[in-house]
């Protein structure tokens, strides 16, 4: 099933954010999903990396990804931001697809102020905020994500993050929370949509094991180049599988802030 | 009261001390000797685990009371293999060595060096105590130890389950040094920008250990490398070599740091082309330059010789043995450890972050032919939780030589969906959790003569090996 199949003449352009500064929990796997199962149905796919100093006009692109990283790489992930801002603004409204993750949604955001240390702005992308806490949440983490052309669906991932995000009325969830924290640990939801703009705290990478969410932001992009498109369905039972494993870890370590601690001696 | 370490010097609390630590070490002791007895693991860190309970100060009593020079080796990788090189070269030159060598480097297999070693009154008749110790552990263990000489191998991006981050590792670590005495040695891996950087304030001595040639690595540091900006202002470094991960010989173009001059250098290093035999190195130390075989493969086993041989110096022990010493270095405990079963061979390997899987394919790349694989995971506390890091594991380099994997431990499906967008086909991957079945199918597919690499997480490794045990191939890893 992986033999490249037909050529569909469709491509997607990807601009790819820090992808040396903000990697932290190998979310260059979120990448891979999207190059391969595009790969796999004939979609090409031209990846851009976008260094810091570099103002590239992000509508050009049909995907951004924005992906995490620790406190010190923050702090010049949002200096630099601030020079792409508008750009990225102008993107989102003109409802370029963006995947970000964890130190990428909060600078997605207003600003971040971490628990100690100066507050870093954000690109005022996403109408939210985020403060930072004194405890880390740090498991594994299950969301119920509904969308039109997917109908409901479970989202797994891995949270490790010590920010509480805070909502704003110009943006929905990603989804509510079925076990771990989510964006606060308060109130019940994880993650941010914003037209085609989505944040969210979920690790592992996220996409590899969630091949219906990486399908959705593959036919957002297409469709915003190229109208309504109909993905050809992949077998997924490997990624299922590994879904389905994740599923059962976050349900299992359910209200644990850290699975570490929380991990029976287990064979 | 019964916690109590306070100096209370009465007759009374004093001969209870005794009392309780004679307890303590008795205790455990029988705990390591029926954990043997009965095969329910290698008796490593049960012992020292009773022990404290009864005497919570059993490990700062008995080494305290050691007139032994103590080191301490902490960092991401290369621990247990520097700790086995130091032990050899205090052993070529006559010296007596107590360590924690299964790799139980928790709090709990450190205090058992105390307990298995040391007489039912606390004495230990050793020359060196050698201790090596998880990151993590550093500010609970160092404290209790004293030690003469501190060996920092590297900091990578490991354990982000249990640490939350690389930087507050690095923090705990740097707090540690700062505090220890003016008449401790610190060693440093200077090709790491941040480990070179740590101690800038210590009182105790600092001295670098590293590479410095361009004979082997690359112009630029892998994707996985955490650290390729400079620790005192930020900016990208730039890198003349890249040894592996973000370890190499930097710069950076803004400020003025850079990498420390070595005190202990590798000028020439010549690795085996075939991934497997021995390397030629030459070393210059403040002693003069050494010619050196290193019989162990790879470019991480010329960090771990000159790491060993910087502490053997810093605790005074003569260089003349060094090459006998590393003569008699046998692979660790599943670190790319060849076992012969049947007429098949296994290359079984330990690997925990991206840098030591990296490390490890980039071996076998070396090694003619298309591979057979059994990779193995499992979520446990000592293995973590989150497995994001097998995606910077760069399976892609050898994923046209995979002839067929086997993908085990309780998260095999994390690893055969990280092949599967590595592009092996997914019909030459097979899930078979259970360990020993897994072995099984993985050397079916082995043709005779053949060779299977296991590359595994920590707990999976020990329990692929206690099954090779039972079939004679290995021996129990306690009696090494």
């Amino acid at each position: 099933m992986n033999e490249n199949k037909k050529d569909t003449g469709m491509v997607i352009k990807i601009g790819h954010l820090y992808p040396t500064l903000l990697s932290v929990a190998a979310d260059r796997g979120n990448l891979f999903s999207i190059e391969k199962r595009c790969k796999w149905r004939g979609i090409g796919v031209e990846v851009e990396q976008i260094f810091v100093k570099q103002t590239p006009d992000f509508t050009k692109y049909d995907m951004i990804l924005f992906h995490g990283g620790a406190d010190r790489e923050m702090e010049i992930a949002s200096k630099d931001v601030q020079h792409k801002a508008s750009s990225l603004r102008e993107a989102a409204e003109a409802n370029v697809v963006f995947f970000s993750v964890c130190a990428g949604y909060q600078l997605l955001g207003h600003y971040y102020k971490p628990f100690e240390g100066p507050e870093l702005k954000g690109a005022d992308v996403l109408d939210l905020y985020t403060e930072g806490g004194n405890t880390r949440f740090m498991t594994h983490i299950a969301l119920e994500c509904h969308f039109e052309e997917m109908g409901t669906k479970v989202l797994v991932g891995y949270e490790n993050h010590s920010g509480r995000t805070y909502l704003g009325s110009k943006v929905k969830p990603l989804g509510k929370v079925l076990s771990g924290w989510g964006n606060n640990g308060k109130d019940g939801v994880e993650g941010a949509v914003y037209k085609n703009v989505f944040g969210t705290y979920t690790h592992g990478p996220s996409l590899p094991k969630n091949p219906w969410f990486t399908d959705l932001l593959i036919q957002r992009a297409l469709e915003r180049r190229y109208g309504k498109v109909k993905l050809v369905p992949l077998d997924d039972s490997t990624e299922n599988a590994a879904h389905d494993a994740a599923l059962k870890l976050a349900m299992d370590f359910k209200g644990t802030m850290s699975a570490i601690e929380a991990t029976p001696w287990k064979k | 009261m019964l916690t109590d370490n306070s100096n209370n010097d009465s007759t009374a609390s004093t001969g209870l001390r005794k009392a309780r630590l004679a307890f303590a070490i008795s205790a455990g002791k029988l705990a390591g000797a029926s954990g043997r007895f009965f095969h329910i693991g290698g008796g490593t860190s049960l012992p020292g685990m009773i022990a404290r309970r009864i005497d919570p100060n059993v490990l700062k009593s008995v080494v305290g009371a050691s007139k032994a020079k103590k080191i301490v080796i902490t960092g991401s990788n290369g621990k247990t293999t520097t700790a086995r090189m130091t032990a050899a070269i205090a052993d070529a030159s006559g010296h007596r060595v107590s360590q924690n060598r299964t790799g139980s480097n928790l709090l709990q297999g450190v205090t058992s060096v105390a307990v298995n070693f040391a007489d039912v009154l606390g004495r230990l008749d050793s020359d060196v105590l050698l201790f090596e110790i998880d990151e993590a552990t550093i500010p609970l263990a160092v404290p209790e130890i004293q030690p003469d000489v501190v060996v920092i191998t590297n900091i990578f991006r490991d354990q982000l389950d249990r640490y939350g981050e690389l930087y507050s590792v690095a923090r705990a670590l740097n707090t540690m040094l700062e505090e220890l005495p003016e008449t401790a040695t610190i060693l440093l891996n200077g090709n790491d920008p941040q480990v070179a950087s740590f101690g800038a304030n210590a009182k105790a001595k600092r001295v670098f250990f590293g590479l410095e040639t361009t004979e082997v690595g690359t112009p630029v540091p892998e994707q996985s490398a955490d650290i390729v900006r400079c620790i005192r202002c930020h900016h990208d470094l730039d890198y003349k070599v890249a040894y592996m991960s973000h370890l190499g010989i930097y710069s950076c173009p803004n400020c003025s740091y850079t990498l420390p001059d070595l005190d202990i250098a590798a000028t020439s290093v010549g690795l085996a082309e075939n991934g497997e035999g021995p390397s030629h190195i030459k070393l210059r130390t403040p002693q003069g330059e050494i010619k050196l075989e290193i019989p162990l493969p790879g470019i991480h086993n010329v960090y771990n010789a000159a790491a060993a041989i910087g502490a053997a110096m810093a605790v005074g022990f003569p260089l003349d043995k060094v090459q006998t010493a590393m003569n008699n270095v046998r692979t660790a405990f599943g670190r790319m450890e060849k076992i012969q079963a049947g007429d098949k061979t296994i290359f079984l390997s330990f690997v925990k972050n991206p840098t030591s899987f990296n490390l490890m394919l980039r071996l076998i790349a070396l090694h003619p032919g298309k591979k057979h694989l059994l990779l193995a995971a499992s979520h446990t506390v000592v293995d973590g939780e989150d497995f994001a890091w097998l995606w910077d594991v760069d399976i892609e380099e050898i994923a046209a030589d995979i002839l067929d994997a086997v993908c085990s431990g309780n998260k095999p499906e994390e690893l055969a969906m990280r092949l599967k967008y590595a592009e092996v086909p997914t019909d030459r991957i097979t899930l078979i959790q259970d360990r020993e079945a897994a072995l099984d199918a993985a050397m079916k597919q082995v043709e005779p003569g053949g060779t299977l690499y296991i590359m595994s997480s920590y707990t999976p490794t020990q329990e692929l090996r206690r099954i090779m045990q039972k079939r004679g191939w290995v021996k129990h890893f306690w009696e090494e």
